[in-house]
């Protein structure tokens, strides 16, 4: 008997149908994959699973019983979401036991109990921070590993859902999820796991559910299902990730030069863009490759250098002005730095073609909304309409609305930071293929990318960054992933350690399905 | 799937279509409060109330109509009352005690009210304040120059050349309530038209991504902080035509008012979603209800109890008609 079982779940909204007849089994002790595209229906099941939204359909069971007569049960259910959802200025201990009447902390709060239990957790995990830290001041990989703490610290967990988890981690930490799941699967608790990267689904994976435009299209056991087959799944059709997307255009003159720039979390950085190539960036989380980037877009300070745009100085510190000399910044934190949430997907896109569309009478809603209409069907944007909140669109369909708005604007420099960060796979090879396609039109190109399969597909060149410093310059083609791998991690880095983040991060993930 | 993705769904009903409106909750409830005045007052809906209730509302409708415009960019500015009060002062010692012609004085009493509302702007931006804790320092200052300008008392003698522009009736119509009306069509055509309009929604939205988009975030943010002050000082020297005299205390009640008629109107206090229209109809709910707790004879003790709670009530009620409507629209 399944201790999540789900019959026939259904949700309407207005004009779109998120889920139908979704059936799903979830048996204590084993990992069950939730696998689908972007929009496919995840986060609407997930959702209803832990009890934040209702089905319009169908049944839900926990443990037999139904949760809507008894909602106590949705607490068994813990979920781990992919965007960081911690309390930046609350220590660690605290963000871990939140609430305390879940977790044993009821009462007036008793610091040294729970900095003592917490540093079982911080270990347990390989979390490096202490508890009486603030959460702000820990890093990024660890803030993550964290938030699986939290969720675990729940007593009465049963079942953990875990979206994403492994999207600011390197190998070394992904092993440690991996355990952490290990020891949860042998006490008796259940995992739901949805991940886009293919190793993971097969490393960990025991079931699993295909969803598509809100369907089960499949379910069974990893172990009678392949890669390829996975996929097709997934995307209803064969899906090819060609084995590169590096432009075919001759690599010609110098776009951008930046000379000795420095400024927070980077130093001394120097390089050239040339038209025709992507500039693929490469470094651990906190390298400063996205500070680098934000600072020449002028969104960050720079302390001295200075940047030349075809032979031009360029104005540093003024983000308005990069816009306007025609470069972007599409930046990997679509949350903070890309969608206006309360915005309808037409004021969202619209913003940045006011210039095309108003004259003396104001904003021209008719030609707004053709060059809307026309982004949409550009990027294949699911939405019910121009005028449905961004925020309630899926991730891979936000990211979509993005690029398409900077496109509409037509830019001359764009830096892609970690485009493809929980996207799938289908709406990754778009991605890859509008970048390859810009850079052969000479606009300039920027990868940053913590994949290393994604930069050595797209990336001319590949330039490594360590802790604020460029490390190297690199032909893609003709360079291996150790070499490139060992100079993400500084030279001092021991060799097996760079082994082990080269195993998972070189050419392991899906090249091709036919 | 992509074609899918765009098709258009079909067109909702014309009557759906008006209750998505996110200003359908309140305008509903505004008729409502309407239509139960009518019917329990036989002196509600004559035309010489009518235009008390329009002349009242004109003053905390051009002050909700600034407010609103900050409260959709994130910001507050809770000195806007004084400086209307301030302006009003000046606009009258300039007219009576130092003789300038009147509309001069006008003129420059909005001069003033827009610097006071830039300076305002360029401490939150240039510092990076917070808007609500500088202004209320700020709504400090300017309330003590009115103090130490006017010492406390009223300056009589504005002349009655423009007396009208507080007092007096265009087509029937009071003239403070036809500036409220225009000042409300520009704000609109602003908010819903101009590029302006929309990065000051973009802006109270995501004033991070705003930046990164290109949009000059810093220089919107003065301009509405100057334009709100501009407002005020227009309420305050409308105030100073009705009222004959300048008196110090012009502006007090401008503080909270238009606050709460904004956030009845749906303007949210943390940025981004609202409109100025929705601001009026929440300054005409409260304009209404305290019209008829007078016209009930409610003794003066009970009215600020009575006013409130039917204030409470009709925000509820534009809550929960969201909610109904939101059932399926999620």
């Amino acid at each position: 008997m399944a201790y999540l079982e789900a019959r026939g779940l259904g949700r309407d909204f207005p004009g779109v149908t998120a889920l139908n007849g979704v059936d799903l089994s979830v048996e204590l002790g084993r990992t069950h994959i939730l696998a689908g595209e972007n929009g496919a229906g995840k986060s609407t099941l997930v959702r209803i699973l832990t009890g934040t939204d209702r089905a319009s359909r169908g049944d839900l069971l926990i443990d037999g019983k139904d949760p809507l007569t008894d909602p106590a049960l949705f607490r068994t259910i813990a979920y781990v979401p992919q965007e960081l959802s911690l309390f930046p200025d609350v220590t660690v201990a605290e963000n871990l036991f939140m609430p305390f009447a879940r977790s044993g902390h009821a009462g007036l709060v008793n610091r040294k109990k729970m900095e003592a239990e917490a540093q079982i957790y911080l270990d347990r995990f390989g979390i490096r921070a202490r508890p009486s830290d603030l959460v702000r001041h820990i890093p990024v990989p660890d803030q993550q590993l964290l938030q699986i703490a939290r969720a675990s610290t729940n007593k009465e967990m049963k079942v953990l859902i875990l979206d994403e988890p492994t999207s600011a981690l390197t190998a070394s930490e992904v092993d440690r999820v991996f355990r952490v799941i290990r020891d949860f699967l042998a006490s008796g608790h259940a995992i739901v796991f949805i991940s886009h990267k293919m190793e993971e689904v097969f490393g960990i994976g025991d079931d699993y559910t295909v969803l598509r435009n809100g369907e089960k299209v499949d379910a069974g056991r990893i172990a009678d299902i392949d890669e390829p087959a996975l996929i097709r799944a997934m995307s209803g059709r064969d899906v090819r990730i060609d084995e590169h997307f590096r432009p075919a255009s001759a690599v010609s003159d110098v776009i951008m030069q930046v000379d000795g720039l420095t400024g927070q979390g980077f130093a001394d950085a120097s390089f050239t863009l040339r038209r025709g190539e992507i500039l693929g960036f490469a470094g651990l989380v906190g390298a400063g490759r996205s500070e680098l980037m934000q600072t020449i877009f002028g969104f960050r300070r720079a302390k001295s250098g200075q940047v030349t745009v075809e032979g031009k100085a360029w104005k540093l510190n003024d983000p308005a002005a990069s816009v306007q000399a025609g470069m972007l910044y599409l930046s990997e934190e679509r949350k903070h730095h890309g969608i206006f949430p309360l915005l309808s997907l037409r004021e969202n896109i619209g913003l940045s073609v006011l210039s095309l569309t108003s004259g003396k009478a104001g904003i021209n809603a008719g030609r707004e909304r053709g060059i809307v209409a026309k982004v949409i069907e550009d990027y294949g944007i699911r939405a019910a309409g121009q005028g449905q909140k961004i925020a309630t669109l899926s991730g891979g369909n936000q990211q979509k609305a993005i690029i398409g708005r900077a496109m509409a604007t037509t830019p001359r420099i764009l830096v892609f930071d970690e485009p493809t960060k929980g996207i799938d796979i289908r709406t990754k090879a778009e991605i890859y293929r509008i970048m390859k396609t810009l850079a052969e039109e000479g606009v300039g190109i920027i990868l940053i990318s913590s994949e290393m399969t994604e930069l050595r597909r797209c990336a001319s060149r590949i330039i490594t960054m360590h802790s604020g410093t460029i490390t190297g310059d690199y032909d893609a083609a003709t360079t291996n992933s150790e070499t490139l791998v060992g100079a993400i991690f500084g030279s001092d880095m021991p060799a097996a350690a760079v082994n082990a983040a080269a195993g998972t991060s070189s050419d392991a993930e899906t090249p091709h399905v036919h | 799937m992509s074609t899918e993705a765009s098709a258009q769904t079909a067109r909702p009903s014309f009557l759906s279509a008006i209750l998505r409106n996110p200003l359908a909750g309140v305008f509903i409830a505004l008729l409502a409060i309407f239509v139960i005045s009518c019917l329990i007052s036989p002196y509600f809906l004559t035309s010489y109330n009518m235009s008390v209730i329009a002349r009242g509302l004109a003053f905390v409708g051009i002050m909700t109509i600034a407010q609103s415009a900050l409260m959709i960019l994130g910001e507050l500015d809770l000195s806007l009352g004084t400086i209307g009060g301030l302006s009003g002062v000046i606009s009258g010692m300039l007219m009576v005690q130092a003789g300038v012609d009147p509309w001069i004085s006008i003129v420059l009493a909005l001069v003033l009210g827009l610097l006071l509302g830039l300076l305002n702007g360029f401490l939150v931006t240039a510092l990076g304040l917070h808007s609500l804790v500088l202004t209320i320092g700020m709504a400090g200052v300017y309330g003590g120059a009115i103090l130490v300008l006017t010492k406390g008392v009223a300056i009589t003698g504005i002349p009655a050349s423009i007396h009208f522009l507080g007092r007096g009736d265009a087509f029937g119509v009071p003239v403070p309530f036809i500036v409220m009306v225009v000042v409300l069509l520009i704000a609109l055509f602003l908010t819903l038209k101009t590029p302006m309009g929309r990065y000051m929604y973009a802006i109270g939205n995501n004033a991070a991504a705003a930046r990164m988009l290109g949009i000059r975030v810093n220089r919107i943010r003065l301009m509405i902080f100057a334009l709100a002050g501009m407002l005020s000082a227009l309420a305050g020297v409308l105030m100073v035509a009705r009222l004959g005299t300048a008196q110090p205390s012009i502006g007090q009640a401008w503080v909270l008012a238009p606050i709460a008629a904004a956030v009845i109107g749906g303007v949210a206090t943390t940025g981004g979603v609202g409109s100025p229209l929705g601001g009026i109809f929440g300054a005409a709910i409260i304009a209404i209800i305290e019209n008829i707790i007078v016209l009930f004879g409610v003794s003066p003790y009970w009215q600020g109890v009575v006013s409130g709670v039917i204030v409470v009530l009709a925000i509820s009620f534009d809550a929960l008609s969201r909610r109904y409507i939101r059932r399926d629209s999620h």
